[in-house]
This record gives structure tokens, sequence and C-alpha cells, in this order.
């Protein structure tokens, strides 16, 4: 479900997309199938009260090719990569090479679609429509293919299917981007307690991974899903750890872990710039 | 090791605090630009764009190794990444992309198949030949070679008459719904010959055969009874880009199917990735012939009956089908389209 793809852009960026779950690529595939149906019956409807059987049919028989073969590709191509379906669960089609997404990419991938889908449907419930009069070993033989190819995204490491593979694409999540406020730049809520400047000493024993969990820990009480006494733990063990002298951390957590968060941040932000990576206290 | 450590900031607040309003000028374009679509934005937005996105991108990178606020970076990670798929989605106009992919990449595409295209009409050609040699020796041959169906009573039984007269007959009323039939028959056969090459492309191989076969009988039949001309020139017409169009089809399957028996020195992966991209364009050319054979067969088959207007016609459509798919998109060069 976290699985994430990486892509190197035309600026040589890698970028980190959500990659898109097996649910909910089927979820948007069945949506589309069922726009493919409305929007058969509705074309069905509309050319025959327009023209009549006689010239409305022959339009409604190109009419349902362009639907069956062209509908995904089509989309793909107008709405950048995405079909209704894929919209409607924020999805998108992006090209692994991380450059645009190519006309060839698109067909390549929606062609193969008809592999995957019809002619297994069809090679199991009337293989003699796929391969005339075949003995019954080729039958079972394509009909074991078929399922292979049906099965592929169970089977990839990335859940991809055979379209994916040879378009060269992948479907992704569109990341949503809010940016919440920074726990160390909150001048009003945590001016800097007066003697509580640390120690080079004491901004040694911390890593990045308990940072980060003292700044989810901060997050959460602005928000007000922590309680005090979460805080007053988690202050004073720090102070203690640390050898942190006063009662400051006993009397007020918040300003303390806030103070605390905001050094330790900086020492450690400070180490990185010359290379010394800490990622955690057991280092 | 003693010494007090500055009061400043984390250098990330500064950071942040200096480029913050460009992240958001971002966020706002990008917003637009993925409800609505690039085109909604203005000139002076369009302008603004990939210079905040290149800022945003630097932005991120810099963050990814000196910044240690994780909500920072992951908040850059998806605007750029939102940024990203609004600008490289598929830039190019729909209509400048359809003249592209047929006039330049699908004739490239072609001759880049070209010992599979060889191959694919070799194929068929062998499949006529045997038919036309075993119907030499002995004419029921002809019921295990064409689908009766198909034959509509055009079979060795038949009258001499009864096998001329469909090759002039005709002209039905319901022409329309005939030419979009065969097209739509045609062009799902023509996509299935593309997708049978992932099983190795035998199947496609077979289905070539078996289309050579029934070619071969078809083509005897008519010469037995002296009505060789005449067919070729009912079937020249639409003939040149339908059985065109199968062949490349054919030819397509047959690439894919080569991709994965023998990748060469690709890892297999690539190998189908390069060949799918190439093979789908060449199908995608395909279904245009098809429709196109599909008019010509419908329509212009019925109502022409004459047979120097036939092989005018047959004439002619070699013409500019040869000449789009030697020719298109020689000259002009751009970037590989295939990587």
């Amino acid at each position: 479900m976290n699985a994430f793809l990486e892509i190197v852009g035309p600026e040589g960026v890698p970028l980190r997309f959500p990659a898109a779950s097996l649910a909910e690529r089927a979820a948007a595939f069945f949506f589309d199938l069922f726009v493919i149906g409305c929007g058969m019956g509705l074309l069905l409807l509309l050319l025959v009260a327009a023209a009549g059987i006689g010239a409305g049919f022959p339009l409604f028989l190109i009419g349902f090719f362009v639907l069956r073969h062209f509908y995904f590709a089509l989309f793909e191509l107008l709405w950048r990569g995405a079909t209704p379906g894929k919209r409607l669960l924020r999805l998108r089609v992006i090209s692994r090479d991380g450059l645009g997404l190519t006309p060839e990419a698109v067909f390549a991938r929606n062609l193969v679609r008809d592999v995957e889908l019809f002619v297994p449907l069809v090679v199991l419930s009337a293989p003699e429509q796929v391969l005339g009069p075949a003995p019954a070993w080729l039958r079972a033989l394509m009909g074991l293919w078929a399922l292979m190819m049906a099965v592929m995204p169970l089977l990839t490491r990335e859940g991809t299917r055979v379209g994916d593979l040879v378009g060269g694409t992948r479907v992704v999540r569109v990341p949503s981007a809010s940016l919440v406020a920074d726990a160390a730049d909150r001048s009003s809520l945590a001016p800097p307690m007066a003697a509580s400047a640390f120690t080079g000493a004491q901004l040694a024993h911390y890593g990045e991974r308990e940072l980060e969990t003292l700044a989810d820990l901060l997050r959460r009480f602005e928000e007000g899903r922590a309680e005090r006494s979460d805080l007053h733990l988690v202050a004073t063990t720090i102070a203690r750890k640390i050898g942190y002298p006063g009662d400051g951390p006993a009397t007020d957590p918040p300003r303390f872990l806030r103070s605390f968060y905001r050094h330790q941040r900086a020492a450690l932000e400070r180490q990185l710039l010359f290379g010394k990576r800490k990622e955690s206290k057991l280092e | 090791m003693s010494g007090r450590t500055p009061g400043a900031a984390p250098r990330s607040v500064a950071f942040r605090r200096e480029r913050e309003a460009l992240w958001f000028e971002l966020d706002g374009l990008v917003e637009a630009a993925l409800r609505r679509g690039l085109g909604s934005l203005d000139a002076e937005a369009l302008h603004r764009l990939p210079v905040l996105y290149r800022a945003t991108l630097a932005s991120l990178s810099v963050a990814r190794h000196t910044a240690l606020d994780q909500a920072l970076v992951a908040y850059l990670e998806a605007l750029c990444g939102r940024a990203y798929l609004a600008m490289y989605g598929s830039q190019r106009s729909v209509r400048g992309a359809v003249r592209e992919a047929l006039l330049v990449t699908f004739p490239r595409m072609v001759r880049a198949l070209r010992v599979e295209v060889a191959l694919s009409l070799a194929i068929t050609t062998v499949g006529a030949v045997i038919a036309w040699m075993l119907m030499d020796v002995e004419p029921g041959w002809y019921d295990a070679f064409v689908d009766p169906g198909l034959a509509g009573g055009r079979d060795p039984h038949a009258s001499t008459e009864a096998l001329r007269e469909p090759l002039y007959g005709g002209g039905n009323g319901a022409l329309a719904t005939f030419a979009s039939f065969l097209f739509v028959h045609n062009a799902g056969i023509g996509i299935l010959c593309f997708a049978l090459g992932f099983a190795a492309g035998i199947p496609t191989a077979l289905l070539l055969f078996t289309n050579g076969l029934m070619l071969g009988a078809f083509l005897h039949l008519y010469a037995s009874r002296g009505l060789l001309f005449e067919l070729v020139g009912w079937l020249l017409p639409h003939g040149i880009p339908e059985i065109g169009a199968v062949v490349l089809c054919g030819a397509a399957g047959l690439h894919v199917g080569r991709a994965l028996v023998d990748p060469g020195r690709r890892t297999h992966a690539d190998a189908l990735l390069r060949a799918g991209r190439r093979a789908s364009m060449v199908v995608v050319g395909c279904v245009v012939l098809f429709a196109i054979a599909g008019v010509v067969e419908g329509v212009f088959r019925q109502v022409v009956t004459d047979d120097g207007l036939r092989y005018a016609l047959a004439l002619f459509n070699g013409l500019w089908f040869f000449g789009w798919l030697l020719l298109g998109g020689r000259g002009r060069r751009r970037e590989p389209v295939a990587p």
C-alpha cells in the first residue's frame, strides 16, 4: 500500500510517487467499463433516434469499435494520463523513464489490454473463435497462457500488468501536498527557554529517527491528539538521559521539548552539512 | 566537549522561510493545471511555471540532503510530483500527435520491422502456394481451407455463373452497414494478430498461414474456371490496404514474439518494451488502413463493376499505399521514438 515508485525526471532530480494499489486500479478500471457500457447504450439510442436503424447502425458499429479499443488510449492522451475512472480515483499513468508520456507508450499499454482481458475471456469461453478447430492440447496450452497474462499483476514485483511492462508505464496516485507548520519555527509558541541552551554533549545523544518521533509528538500535541502527561514523560526521560539540569522539563514539558527539538535539529543539520549523518541514537 | 551551541534556529527553518512563497505560487498554478489542463493558464503563468518548477526541484534536492524536517521534505516531494504530472503529461496537441503518428511514426516503424514484414508476407505466400498446389491435385481440399460461412456458397460445387455473379453483383442498399462491419471485423482480427504475438508469435504465424491458405484456395477456385482476371480486379482495390494491413499486424505480432524469444543483448523487459511500443504504432496505423479498406470494399467495390476501372483503382491504391509506407517520415529528423 505504501509502495513508492521513483523516476528520474528530465531535470535529473529523482521524484517519488505513491504507487497505485491493485485495488485502486481495479476500481478505476471497472468504473471505466461502466462508462464504456453507458456510452455504448447512449450512442445506440442517439444514433437510432437521430438517423434510424439503417444509417444509425453502421455508425454504431464504428462507435462500438472505437470505444472498445481506443477509449483508454484516447482519454490517456487527452487528459494527460488519466481516464475518467483514473481521474475519479486520482490516479495517473506516467512513463517509467521519466520523460513525457508518449503516444507510443499509451497505445502500447492499451492495445495489450485486449490480450490481458478479452483474449483470455474468449479463449476460456469460446476457444474456437481464436484458434479455429484446434486440438485439445493446444486449447489447454492457450488457456494456460491467457490465464498467465491475466494474472500477471499478481506475479510481478510492482504489481504491473503486461501492458505497463510493454508500454514502459506505471500507474501512480497523484500526491496531495499540504505543508504543515514547522515545530521549530514557532517563536510565539515556544520562546527559547531562557537558560536552556544545550551543550554539544547534550545534543550528541539522539539521531534523526528520534528527532522525527519528537516532531510527530509535538504535532499531535498541537492538534490535541496527545496528552500533556505524554509530553511530561518524554521530557523527563530526555532530561535524565542527556543530563539536563533544573526542573524546567518537569514544570513546562511543551516548552522544554520544543526548545530541545529546535536545538537538536539545528545540531544534526549542522553535522549533515559536513556529510555526517546520524540515523538514530544507536549509532 | 563543552561550549554552548549557538541559539540560532535550524538552518532548514530559514531555508523554508526564504523559499515558501515560491512553493506556494507553484502549488497554486499546479492545482489549476491539474484540474483544468495547462491550457487554462494565461501566458504569464505558463512562463512562470517552469521557472518555479526548477526552483522547487532545487529546493527538494537541497532539502533531501540538509533538512531534517520530514514534513517539509514530504511536502516538496509531493509538490514536485504534482508539478511533474501537470507538466509532463502528454504535452503535444492531439491533432499534432495523430498526424505525426500516422505520417511519420507509422511508416518508420513499418520500415524498422522490415524483417518481420518480409517473414509475415512469406508465411502468407507459402500458405497461398500450398493451398494452390494441393487444390491442383484434389479440389476437395477447398473445404478444409475456406470456412463455409465466409465462402457463402462460393465453393467448387458452384457453377461458373454462380461464382461470377457475386463479383459484379451487390449494390444492395446496406452498403454502409457492410463497410463498417467489414472494418470492425478486420481491424479486430488485426489487433488479435498483434495480441497473439505475446504467445511467442506462434498463433500469429498460424493465423497468417491459414489466411494465406484461404487466399490461395480462393484464387485457385476462380482460376480453374477462367475467372482469375475478374477475381483479381475485384480483390485488389480493397485487398491492397486490407491484406497489407493483415500482413503488417502479423509482422507486429511476430516482432513482439521475437522480442520475447530472442531479446538479443537487451534484457527481456527492455526488448519487450521496445518491441511493444514499435509494434503498437504499426497496429494503430493498420486500423486506419482497415478503415480505408472497409470503405473501398463496402462501397466502391459494389458500385464500380467495370474491370478496367477496378484495376485503375487498384493501381491508385497501390501507389498511395506503398508511397506512404516507403517514403513517409523520411527526411525530417527527430529524436528516436523508442528508447
